[in-house]
């Protein structure tokens, strides 16, 4: 974020910072690419569905892992869903609401797509929400859903609610942990979302708050100073929200400053998913976290699932992945059940008549609310076959009515 | 007695930190001082020796010094190729380098990451350098100790040569008068070139030595440009007293500083920077005292 410098930047060098700031974001917002998408009103062609994941910028390993997934199983069903031939438009969201927007602008106003899918970053969802209502055009998001992102009518998501991880694991950790628990989280919106779900259940199942801190973001590479607070407090346990780079970061210093082992440690399952848990090691081992899959699960589908995805990617599946093979479905199945012409319309109509989904995480559905009503799963690290896994241990209920 | 260990230990980290920073900004610091040229690809100078040591660094000394070699290596011939495309950029003002720098900086982190992968990636120091020592009755890790005492020689060997050699004289006085000493029949295109060389090699230098502190991964590129830039707006521009006292500052502010008032995270990177440019507008130590 270098935009952030040129707050206090000196008068001989203010230019150029501007200046380059302008080209970063020209670029970023330029960067959406394009397969195909040529405008096409004949009712007997592809049905074209936007794809808008990262495909640049820090988040796009999750982008990758949405856009396996949704073309593996537009793949698995020979290029068609619900009886019609799919043309896939990529486009790529970058990591900023701006670059975000501008994609989805591409996808939905020249592009002419009958629906959308994807979403990583809840800025971009927060940034798009207008577009999407207004134009009334389907879209099926497959990662970001914030808390406050309610009352739409066209935005359905197939992950969960930004506070749900949090409101999952806090009656546990109530439970397991004797004494107070620390909780420490990114300074943002999904920071803030995940402590206050974490409170809403923790709280009253009798659980002790002994300190909240949320550490700058992003920018926050040295953690040493919370944890050596950590340490000299009473915590019996720690709460934690970080994902992506910042989690390697905080999960391998909570090793090197002697905490692992000594005060367990739990957090919402973006701690400990995909890649970051490649680049953590060891020092992950023992970390509790909930989500709402885990690549274990000893179920037909999730075993074909698993199976399927590690022969086509050579990596273990993520909810990532999960929730955008499962946009697929929904949209397979909302296509197939569309009577007559297939307008944004009908699609978004056919959508929310979509019954269970019986995905890789087991059946879930959606809730008034356009988010799934699905199993929580208690998670812990543990080497299988010396390798390191989210390994389901507990179930921690339903969430989602 | 507790929470003074507790304090200790974190401006030992501090120090870490703070001479990371250091080995990052004096090369931002130098090229900016003397040359003239804002090179915004600095922090790409950074991944390139952080992912030399993941690629190199395979938990064996060998791989370190193989490591070091190529990361520093890889540093100078990086600095040669931005000083020969900015230098004759020179006339042309800050906007048109700090553009090129910046399109480099896209590119070359594109590439760096198509390459090793979207995510952050570990290195792994030798086997005697892992685990950590009792300091002050707390677990610290050693791999830190030890940069602290690598970069302190560093930061020493850094100052000696600048402000103390004939090498070093002749450097500042290009900083401070390239006209005079171009004059004087110095070519001073080679102590240019020379100077971006260095500064290069030494921001490799710090990603290979600092990859376990600041792992290579997307974003960190432009962290670590960040946060160099506040350094050297801190310490003044082209002095390497500046660099290592902005570094060591900015390290204690951003762990001491954090730790005793956590509410005012957030902003005590800018407010430093704030306080020290409302006192001393060209920063701590600017070269040659002549601003």
């Amino acid at each position: 974020m270098p935009a952030r410098t040129n707050i206090t930047w000196t008068r001989r060098t203010r230019l150029p910072l501007i200046a380059s700031c302008a080209l970063a974001l020209t670029l970023t917002a330029c960067g959406g690419s394009s397969l195909g998408g040529e405008s096409d009103s004949d009712d007997d062609g592809p049905v074209r569905i936007g794809l808008l994941v990262p495909q640049s910028g820090i988040y796009t390993a999750l982008g990758d892992d949405m856009k396996n997934a949704f073309e593996m199983y537009v793949d698995l069903n020979d290029g068609e869903l619900g009886g019609r031939e799919v043309e896939i438009i990529l486009a790529d969201e970058g990591e900023t609401a701006d670059s975000g927007q501008s994609a989805a602008t591409k996808l939905i106003k020249s592009d002419d797509v009958h629906a959308v899918t994807g979403v990583v970053s809840s800025a971009v969802m927060n940034a798009i929400k207008d577009m999407v209502e207004g134009d009334e055009v389907p879209l099926v998001g497959s990662n970001a859903s914030p808390t406050d992102l309610v009352d739409v009518e066209y935005i359905w998501r197939t992950s969960y609610v930004n506070d749900e991880p949090g409101i999952a694991l806090g009656e546990h950790v109530a439970d397991a942990v004797d004494g107070p628990v620390y909780l420490i989280a990114a300074d943002y919106q999904a920071g803030k979302d995940e402590i206050e779900g974490f409170k809403e259940t923790f709280l009253p199942a009798g659980g002790e708050v002994e300190a909240t801190v949320y550490t700058p973001f992003p920018g926050t590479t040295n953690f040493q100073p919370y944890l050596a607070q950590i340490q000299s407090s009473d915590a019996a346990a720690v709460f934690a929200f970080y994902a992506g780079g910042a989690a390697v970061d905080f999960v391998k210093q909570y090793d090197d400053y002697g905490l692992a082992g000594n005060i367990p440690l739990y957090a919402p399952g973006f701690l400990t998913e995909g890649g970051v848990l490649d680049a953590q090691g060891s020092s992950a081992e023992d970390i509790y976290t909930s989500m709402n899959y885990s690549a274990d699960l000893d179920t037909d589908v999730n075993n074909e699932f698993v199976e399927e995805y590690v022969e086509r990617f050579d990596i273990e599946p993520t909810t990532y992945a999960v929730a955008s093979y499962d946009a697929a479905a929904v949209l397979d199945q909302a296509i197939a059940a569309v009577d007559g012409d297939l307008t944004r319309e009908s699609l978004n109509e056919a959508i929310g008549a979509v019954g269970e989904i019986n995905s890789p995480r087991g059946p879930w559905r959606f809730n008034e609310g356009g988010t799934p009503i699905q199993t929580w799963y208690l998670r812990q690290v543990s080497e299988v076959d010396g390798e390191l896994k989210n390994s389901a241990i507990d179930e921690l209920g339903e969430l989602g009515d | 007695m507790d929470a003074l260990a507790t304090n200790l230990v974190t401006v030992v980290e501090g120090v870490a930190f703070g001479l990371l920073l250091f080995t990052l900004a004096v090369g931002l610091s130098l090229v900016f001082g003397m040359m003239d040229v804002l090179n915004l690809s600095h922090g790409t100078l950074y991944l390139v020796g952080a992912y030399a040591a993941y690629a190199l660094s395979d938990g064996s000394w060998w791989g370190l010094v193989l490591a070091i070699i190529v990361g520093t290596a890889a540093g100078v011939l990086g600095g040669g190729v931005l000083a020969g495309m900015t230098l004759p950029l020179s006339k042309r003002g800050h906007l048109d380098q700090a553009l090129l720098t910046l399109g480099v900086a896209f590119i070359a982190g594109e590439l760096f990451f198509e390459a090793f992968g979207h995510e952050v990636v570990p290195t792994a120091p030798p086997e005697a350098l892992r685990g950590s020592v009792e300091l002050l009755g707390r677990p610290y890790p050693i791999y830190r100790l030890v940069f602290i005492a690598v970069a302190g020689i560093l930061a020493l060997a850094v100052y000696i040569a600048f402000e103390r050699s004939t090498l070093g004289a002749l450097v500042r006085a290009t900083v401070a008068d390239r006209e005079m000493v171009h004059a004087m029949g110095v070519d001073t295109r080679k102590v240019l070139f020379g100077v971006f060389a260095v500064g290069a090699a030494l921001a490799a230098l710090g990603g290979t030595l600092g990859a376990p502190l600041l792992a290579p991964g997307p974003g960190i590129d432009e962290r670590v440009l960040v946060l160099s830039l506040v350094v050297i707006v801190i310490g003044g521009l082209g002095s390497v007293r500046g660099a290592l006292l902005g570094g060591l500052l900015i390290g204690q502010v951003q762990t001491l500083g954090v730790s005793l008032l956590p509410d005012l995270a957030p902003f005590l990177l800018f407010g430093a920077m704030l306080t020290v440019l409302v006192i001393k507008p060209a920063g701590l130590v600017p070269a040659g005292g002549r601003r």
